[in-house]
């Protein structure tokens, strides 16, 4: 621990049904209401389609589908975030839906816990930490890694059913 | 008033250098790509002095000097030709075409505006 | 400044360089032909005037002889042999190599050059039968030793001097630039009043220079005007006679008399002083006039890529914006509304058209280098190839061709090396002994597909699979398709020559051609057949694009069908549609086989009782499509879906409609080859 020196991160944070996520506010670049989505034919089930954002094309990801949480259900509260991944070295923009937005938080280092090992339902990879406020706890994502163009499924091997199907980009 | 000269030739790279050193000596430079485009200025529109190249697509210089020659307004307008030292039998024709001298290939900005001087004040 | 200038040159030589290969090239089928005999002259020429201005001394000198030698040929006082022809080509590469090199130049490019120079030279010696072309020399302008020199010149202006915008006084200024001067006008051809033209010069004038220049300086100012007049220059003493006031007063006088002195008085009074030295000076003028050719070459500016970009997005939002006027135009229904936002739309169709033809460079520019390297390599390796194309005008941006000619380059090498048989073997394998090569270009929905075609010994597959075994890149039970044996020489590393000989390579594979490929968002697949042949096929995204398509709904999304592989559109009753026995419908009289899309798709059967097929072209048959709608044509500019659809091979990118509504553009190459391969309909494809 640094002596003086104090690491603050902003997260923005959202929830899909009952959970609570934090997103490193550095990754997401807006933040949208839903809009028309055009299905594109023959993709895996967690591409949604795509969206116009001011003129450019943007993939849409149902990120509810990738955390084994069923589809997601469209409500006022619905909306899009627009990310800004890093593949492979490339900055790619995508939008993730969620169910709702809550705020900006500022989370200082030292209350971030790594995540649990066991027990959890998700892989570690995609979780940078979690993070307790205000006695909720809150996963905080590695958004890289869970946007990746790799069809990596989230769920630790356990968890059976799930087909897992890695491709190498 | 700024004399104006004339510039053609197919070499960009060419072009520009004279059109630079010129354009330094407080000359002002219109520009021909060819005989062809050269023609366009001569319109009625002052011009001082015409350097051409010989060898160029669509109309080449000795054209265009007969061209030139064949106009009331410009018939007794100087006009410089480039050519490199092993086409003498070049020059001859285009003096007889009615070209007023000729600058050599390759030649150095100094060199340029020496044989301008030769027949501009 | 001068970088300037030379990057330029840069560009311009290499342009010259390419021209004159390509010229070559074609020189050798036809070689008396003069148009291209002209263009390898003019390129020569060029390369030699401007050689030397930018710093290019070593160019300008070996181009020199090579312009000569040319300019032979064109006046017809030389034949193209294939040894000139070869030794050009040899010369040409030198050529680029010296621009490359620029100021270090390392030892074996100046033996290189030494080598090939003299070659050259020995082409012009041989033609020392007739009188070559006389070499002027440009007169020095040496300063001699610090004495001046006195000089009398008799300088007689031909009356028509000043046709050609010579003023004669401005000569006689630059000779007293020269030193100490004295003239005299010599005035009795003057005619009367009434005979005067003022456009003509009936003055002669004698002068005397003294001056610390040499003869060449004086003689210099008169270069312009050598036939123009008549001038005699000589020499009358080695010191400064116009010191001498005596002399002066002599000439003084005759002036004032309208009087001429001439030489020999003047030589003489220098004799009375000290013995004077005459020299003469002869001017050889040469007779012979050539005749050139006229070129009707078209001619080109070169403009920034960058530029070239902005203007492609300008286009771009244009059309774009230009959509939305339409729709709302016919939306709000008045007449002048509609009237100027369908002249806008020709206008904006023929602005893209134009600037796409800026933009957009056909893929048969990088032909002549693929032409020459079949050509020198096959003549290395005592293999008869041919090179053919087919889809030339394919176009493509210009960035993507410049980084696509080295991956083609490698292939063919490697058709060259590997897979094209020698004579006798084809011949033994009972085919021709001329080996083919063939590249195909041609659109495929949001994509340029290049295909290389050998028809050489094909990969063996056991080889490749005994290789990557022994390389440890896959263990022996794995079992592999046909495909995915054959995508094992895109692994880095995989090299499977025997012995990686000089021409394809110094362990550079496949891998890398691979990459170069993807760096340009390209890929690449091989297919192969054991001793009928290998083919290669390159897919790349046509990046900035509009396409003429057309857009059709299927339920609720909107589809674009590029309009290139439209063959034709057909009404059809739902029920019919149903009922088709195995997939296939006959329309105009002819079995179609068909998609219903809407199945494809995963949607279900559209209530309603009339659809549409439109027959697309698919490799040499005839598919048909079904779907909900046929909208109308439309003009789409092409956006990419981005990497998260990277798999996805049926949509091959997205565009904006007028209401920011997102059509999907439909690849029905890619498309029907994926329902074909699922219904299992017998296809030639594996």
């Amino acid at each position: 621990m640094k002596a003086g020196a104090t690491v603050i991160t902003s997260y923005l944070t959202f929830k899909l049904g009952d959970e609570m996520f934090g997103a490193n506010v550095a990754k997401v670049l807006n933040i949208l209401e839903m809009t028309k989505i055009t299905k594109v034919p023959k993709a895996p089930n967690y591409m949604k389609g795509v969206i116009n954002l001011r003129g450019s094309v943007l993939p849409l990801i149902d990120t509810r589908i990738k955390f084994d949480l069923g589809e997601t259900v469209y409500t006022t509260n619905t909306c899009i975030l627009v990310l800004d991944i890093d593949l492979n070295g490339e900055a790619v923009h995508v939008g993730a839906l969620v169910d709702s937005v809550q705020e900006v938080l500022e989370i200082e280092e030292a209350h971030i816990q790594p995540p649990p090992s066991i027990g959890s339902k998700y892989r570690s990879e995609f979780i940078e930490g979690m993070a307790k406020i205000n006695d909720e706890f809150i996963m905080l994502l590695n958004m890289d890694m869970i946007f990746n163009t790799a069809e990596l499924s989230l769920l630790r091997e356990s968890s059976g059913e799930i087909e897992v199907g890695e491709e190498k980009e | 008033m700024a004399k104006t000269i004339l510039i053609v030739d197919d070499s960009e790279s060419i072009r520009e250098v004279v059109s630079f050193t010129l354009e330094h000596e407080g000359y002002t430079v219109l520009i021909g790509i060819d005989g062809k485009d050269a023609l366009r200025f001569l319109d009625g529109t002052k011009i001082d002095l015409i350097i051409t190249d010989l060898h160029m697509p669509n109309m080449d210089g000795i054209e265009l000097i007969k061209e030139v020659r064949a106009l009331p307004d410009y018939q007794r307008i100087p006009i410089l030709f480039l050519t490199t030292e092993s086409q003498a039998a070049k020059k001859m024709e285009a003096k007889e075409a009615g070209a007023t001298g000729w600058i050599i290939k390759p030649f150095v900005p100094a060199k340029l505006i020496e044989a301008i001087n030769k027949v501009l004040r | 400044m001068m970088d300037n200038f030379k990057r330029k040159f840069i560009e311009e030589a290499t342009e010259h360089i390419q021209d004159i290969e390509q010229a070559l090239l074609e020189l050798e089928q036809n070689p008396s032909d003069k148009p291209l005999i002209e263009r390898v002259f003019r390129a020569m020429h060029s390369l030699k005037g401007s050689g030397a201005m930018f710093g290019f001394e070593k160019i300008s000198e070996f181009t020199h002889n090579l312009e000569t030698v040319y300019d032979l040929v064109r006046n017809e006082e030389m034949v193209i042999t294939s040894d000139l022809l070869n030794l050009t080509l040899a010369s040409v590469d030198h050529l680029s190599a010296l621009l490359k090199e620029d100021a270090d130049l390392s030892e074996a490019l100046m033996q290189q050059h030494s080598r090939l120079m003299k070659q050259i030279d020995e082409f012009v010696l041989a033609d020392s039968s007739k009188k070559n072309a006389a070499v002027e020399l440009t007169k020095p302008n040496i300063e001699s030793e610090a004495d001046q020199k006195t000089y009398y010149i008799l300088f007689q202006p031909n009356e028509d001097i000043m046709s050609n915008g010579t003023n004669p006084l401005f000569l006689l200024d630059e000779l007293y630039s020269l030193g100490e001067c004295l003239s005299i006008p010599i005035t009795k051809k003057i005619p009367s009043l009434d005979e005067f033209d003022p456009n003509k010069c009936y003055t002669t004038w004698e002068i005397f220079l003294s001056t610390k220049s040499d003869i060449n300086s004086i003689t210099d100012v008169f270069i312009f005007v050598e036939d123009d007049c008549e001038l005699r220059v000589n020499l009358v003493c080695d010191y400064n006679l116009l010191s001498t006031p005596l002399f002066v007063e002599k000439i003084e006088d005759v002036r004032n008399k309208q009087q001429e002195i001439g030489l020999s008085q003047v030589q003489d009074f220098v004799a009375n002083m000290v013995s004077p030295e005459v020299k003469q000076l002869q001017k050889s003028k040469d007779e012979k006039s050539i005749q050139g050719l006229k070129d009707q070459t078209i001619s080109s500016i070169r403009v920034a890529s960058d530029k070239l970009d902005q203007l492609m997005n300008l286009v771009s939002e244009l059309v774009t914006t230009q959509a939305r006027l339409s729709l709302y135009a016919e939306t709000d229904g008045r007449p002048e509304l509609l009237n100027i936002a369908e002249n806008v739309q020709k206008l904006s169709r023929q602005l893209r058209d134009n600037a796409f033809s800026i933009v957009l460079i056909p893929i048969e520019n990088m032909l002549t280098r693929f032409q020459r390297l079949v050509r020198d390599l096959s003549k290395e390796l005592k293999k008869d190839v041919v090179f053919e194309a087919e889809g030339t005008d394919t176009e493509l941006d210009k960035t993507i061709i410049e980084n696509l000619t080295d991956p083609l380059m490698h292939i063919l090498r490697n058709s060259l090396d590997h897979g094209i048989e020698t004579p006798q073997v084809r011949i033994e394998k009972g085919k021709p002994a001329q080996g083919k090569i063939l590249l195909k270009a041609f659109y495929s929905g949001a994509n340029v597909i290049i295909q290389i075609f050998d028809d050489g010994s094909g990969i063996d597959t056991n080889f490749i699979r005994t290789k990557a075994i022994q390389k440890g890149l896959i263990s022996h039970e794995t079992p592999l398709t046909k495909k995915e044996i054959l995508d094992l020489i895109f692994i880095p590393g995989f090299s499977t020559a025997a012995n990686v000989t000089d021409v394809s390579g110094r362990g550079v594979g496949m891998d890398v051609v691979k990459r170069k490929i993807a760096d340009i968002r390209g890929e690449v697949e091989v297919e192969s057949e054991i001793n009928i042949g290998t083919t290669l096929t390159i897919k790349l995204p046509l990046t900035l694009s509009i396409i003429d398509g057309l857009l059709v709904k299927i339920e609720e999304v909107y589809y674009v069908i590029p309009l290139s592989v439209i063959d034709k559109i057909y009404a059809i009753e739902h029920t019919k549609l149903m009922k088709a026995f195995n997939n296939t419908i006959v329309l105009d009289g002819e079995q179609i086989p068909f998609f219903y899309l809407r199945n494809e798709f995963g949607l279900s059967e559209n209530n309603t009782t009339h659809e549409q097929i439109i027959v697309v072209r698919y490799e040499d048959k005839r598919v048909g499509l079904a779907l909900d709608n046929v909208i109308g044509e439309y003009q789409a500019v092409l956006k990419p879906l981005g990497k998260h659809y990277k798999k996805q091979e049926i949509i091959s990118g997205a565009t904006i409609l007028g209401d920011g509504t997102i059509a999907l553009v439909m690849d029905t190459n890619k498309a029907i080859k994926q329902f074909a391969y699922k219904t299992l309909i017998t296809e030639d494809s594996k």
